[in-house]
Order: structure tokens, then C-alpha cells, then sequence
């Protein structure tokens, strides 16, 4: 195995564009050293933590800019995202051991394009986006379109995952992120549920929501039918019951060891009513009724 | 494809060549032959490799060994002060935390890290400290005791 730390992005987009499909990108590597113990070592690894400005949190346009190199740990220890990304702070808070979330990269949980990863359905309903080198071109791609499969991203063999773009929700949202694993720790979500949502003026009906699923469906996915039955409406219990199990229609979950399909759809249920119920109340100061 | 490490470990600087495609456990173990850092599961999951790099505790099993250059790095071996045990080691030994043995540097190793975090941990801390060590021997009320034990005897409240 052939192995390289670039110490610029240049010269990793190099490489990258030299051995494309044979070389695996490694920053924290608590995904990738499993796979080189336990699947096959590539031909060519390149470690990218060698280069400079990757790592940070930082308020940007209305946002915030996290670089790819930026830890779980370091995103659950920043005020900053607590404050104003609390879905995404929760994801980082439940993300597997004090010991990974010590080393494993945001970046890296999202270019593993997991479907279960734990960041990427905070990133969904927050309505994200990845700033994409190649050697000849760079985009601001939102991640709703950046995940292909598992495992694929519309990085390919030879694209790097250089900032990640979150813009701040609405001040009067309120949302949610929720796991449901056996084991608190290091457990890997059998559904993982995130919810955004904006009450009107008037804290009578639902002005915006965004629902995102994970571990359900080949990507994580927006509920684009449930999200569309809520808006403008006041938000009863009725109307929430229907949206929850339009959002369990709208999952394609698996069966595996973790769960079967049917049981990972009646928790995409549970999980959005009461994501939902949850959201609403913390907005609004009042039940849905 | 080979290079040279050059780290601190537990004060002492180490220079040693290694793989690209070797871990920073199997670094430890195999090259430096330091065995107090345990291979089990290999995968991140079970804590058993848990050292302290830079400062903070991390599996050692999913870490490059190239990642280790220019880094400070507290394994087990460094914990003791000569014939003196670190008081999270006499901890384990005084409250019976300690059954087949293979779990515990891990455990030690994550609870060293939380008392140079936090003199005064809460319950929920130690949970959060010890959530990536697994123990299949003592059902973990004692580990928990250990942990309260060597906290009050470091900072003098015991």
C-alpha cells in the first residue's frame, strides 16, 4: 500500500486525480482502519490530516463554516453549536464513545455516506452544503443532493470534501435529533430521526418543517411527503399522527441484524410523531392540539 | 511502504519505523513491544486499546500509527510513579474492580483521562467517560466505585 499526507489541498486533489479509484481518503480513520484490517487495504492511502485549515468552527454569512477535520468531539464541546445548531449538537452529544468522538471527523462521517451516520440527517433538515474540490473545478453542493448510495457520494474517486457550509435555522425554529439504538453507546442507529420546525407568527400553524430520516432508506432522506402534509397547517394531533406515517411510507428501510424493515418503519413512526410533538412544543410553548 | 515515528511516549522519546497500514495499537504492542495496551476487538468498539494521545483518550486500534509523529502519548506503563501506583490503579485494585484483567488499562486509561478533565466528577460524566469501555467480567458497580474512590483520593477527599 502506497501512502501519502499531502500537506495542501492541491497536492491531495493530485493524487487523488493520479490513483482515483485505488485511493481511500483517511482523516480520523476510525471507519478506514476497519476496512484495512478487516476488508482489503487499498493501493493507496492519503492522509489528509496534514493539511493546514481544515479543522475549525466558524460563524460565516449567517452560518456557520465547519471544516471537514473539525472532530465530533470538537463540534459537542463548541458553544457555538450548541447554541445555535442544536440538532446537530445532539448528534455529535450521542455519537458513539468518548474515544471516537476524540478522533473521528465530521468530514469523515460524512464522506462515508453511511445511511445510519449520525451528522448527516441534522445536516438534511438544517439544509447544509459541502464545498467540493476537484483538481479542475470547486462547488457548493447541498448534502440533500451530495449522497448517491452507501458509501457514494457524488465525490467519487477523485473529489475532496474541503468546508462544510450550515446555515443558521429561522431564530423561532425549534428541532430535534433521535437515536434509537440498544445500546446507548457506541450503538449504530437502528432509525435516527431529525426535525426542524417553524411555528407562524401567531404560533398557530406550522410555517416550515423539515423531517430527515436515517438508516432507513439507501441515503438519509428528507420526508418530503410528511414535511408537505404539515405546512401552513395548525398542528394537530390528527394532522401529526397522518405525517408520521407518511414519513414511514416514504422510508425503504432493510432487514439486518440491527432490525427487521417492518420494525425500523413502526420506529420511523414513533420517532417522527414524537420528534415532532417535541419540536412543536419546544417552539411554541404549548402541545399540539 | 516504511517511515520513521518520532513521538513522546510516556516521557521518553521514541523513534521507531513502521508501515503505513499499521495501527497505532499494533505500533505499541508489536514494534515497541508495550503490552499493557490490550488487542480485542479491533473495530473501535470495545475500549480495550484506549490510551492517551495529546491529551485526550482515544482507541488506539482504529488510530494510524503515522499519526502518532510528533505526538505525546500516556499508555498504562506511564501511569505509576516507580513502585507507586497512580491512585486510579489503586483504585481498581481497593474496590475489587479488577476480574480477568483484560478490560481494565482501558478502563484506567479513560478514567486517568476524565480525572485530569474533572476533580469532581458527576455520575453522568463517569457514564459518558467509561460509555466506550466494555467490561464483561465485574457488572460495572465496582469500576464505578473505583472511579469515585480514586476521584475523593485525588483531591483529598478521601
Amino acid at each position: 500500500m502506497e501512502y501519502f499526507a499531502p500537506k495542501s489541498i492541491a497536492e491531495a486533489l493530485s493524487l487523488l486525480e493520479r490513483y482515483g479509484g485505488e485511493a481511500k481518503v483517511i482523516a480520523g480513520g476510525t471507519d478506514v482502519m476497519v476496512d484495512i484490517k478487516y476488508k482489503e487495504e487499498p493501493g493507496c492511502l492519503i492522509n489528509i490530516k496534514a493539511i493546514g485549515g481544515l479543522a475549525g468552527i466558524k460563524e460565516n454569512n449567517g452560518g456557520v463554516r465547519i471544516g471537514p477535520l473539525t472532530t465530533i468531539r470538537d463540534l459537542e464541546t463548541s458553544a457555538l453549536i450548541r447554541d445555535k445548531l442544536p440538532v446537530l449538537w445532539e448528534a455529535a452529544h450521542q455519537f458513539a464513545s468518548l474515544q471516537i468522538r476524540n478522533t473521528a471527523t465530521i468530514g469523515g462521517n460524512i464522506c462515508r455516506a453511511s445511511p445510519s451516520g449520525e451528522t448527516l440527517t441534522p445536516l438534511l433538515v438544517l439544509e447544509a452544503s459541502g464545498n467540493i474540490a476537484f483538481s479542475d473545478k470547486e462547488t457548493a453542493e447541498p448534502f440533500i443532493n451530495f449522497f448517491s448510495g452507501p458509501g457514494k457520494t457524488t465525490l467519487g474517486a477523485k473529489g475532496l470534501l474541503t468546508a462544510i457550509d450550515v446555515p443558521y435555522p429561522a431564530a423561532e425554529s425549534r428541532g430535534v435529533y433521535l437515536k434509537h439504538a440498544v445500546r446507548g453507546a457506541m450503538d449504530i442507529a437502528m432509525v435516527g430521526v431529525a426535525v426542524l420546525i417553524t411555528p407562524d407568527a401567531a404560533k398557530k400553524a406550522v410555517r416550515d418543517v423539515r423531517i430527515g430520516l436515517g438508516a432507513v432508506a439507501p441515503t438519509p432522506i428528507r420526508a418530503a411527503k410528511a414535511e408537505a402534509s404539515l405546512r401552513g397547517k395548525p398542528l394537530t394531533p390528527a394532522l401529526l399522527k397522518q405525517a408520521a406515517e407518511l414519513a414511514a411510507s416514504e422510508a425503504s428501510p432493510i432487514d439486518d441484524q440491527r432490525s427487521s424493515a417492518e420494525y425500523r418503519r413502526w420506529i420511523v413512526e414513533a420517532l417522527t410523531r414524537r420528534g415532532l410533538a417535541q419540536s412543536w412544543k419546544a417552539a411554541t410553548g404549548k402541545e399540539a392540539v | 511502504m516504511s517511515f520513521t515515528i518520532n513521538a513522546t511516549i510516556n516521557d521518553k522519546k521514541v523513534s521507531a519505523s513502521t508501515e503505513a497500514s499499521t495501527s497505532l495499537l499494533e505500533f505499541l504492542r508489536d514494534t515497541l513491544e508495550m503490552k499493557g495496551t490490550k488487542l480485542c476487538c479491533n473495530t473501535g468498539e470495545c475500549g480495550a486499546c484506549t490510551i492517551i494521545f495529546n491529551g485526550k483518550p482515544i482507541n488506539s486500534c482504529v488510530t494510524l500509527a503515522a499519526d502518532a509523529d510528533g505526538a505525546t502519548i500516556t499508555t498504562i506503563e506511564g501511569l505509576a510513579d516507580g513502585a507507586n501506583l497512580h491512585a486510579v490503579q489503586q483504585a481498581f485494585i481497593d474496590t475489587g474492580a479488577v476480574q480477568c484483567g483484560y478490560c481494565t488499562p482501558g478502563y484506567i486509561m479513560s478514567v486517568a483521562a476524565l480525572l485530569d478533565r474533572t476533580a469532581k466528577p458527576t455520575a453522568e460524566d463517569i457514564e459518558e467517560a467509561v460509555s466506550g469501555n466494555i467490561c464483561r467480567c465485574t457488572g460495572y458497580a465496582k469500576i464505578v466505585d473505583a472511579i469515585h474512590l480514586a476521584a475523593d483520593r485525588l483531591s483529598g477527599r478521601a
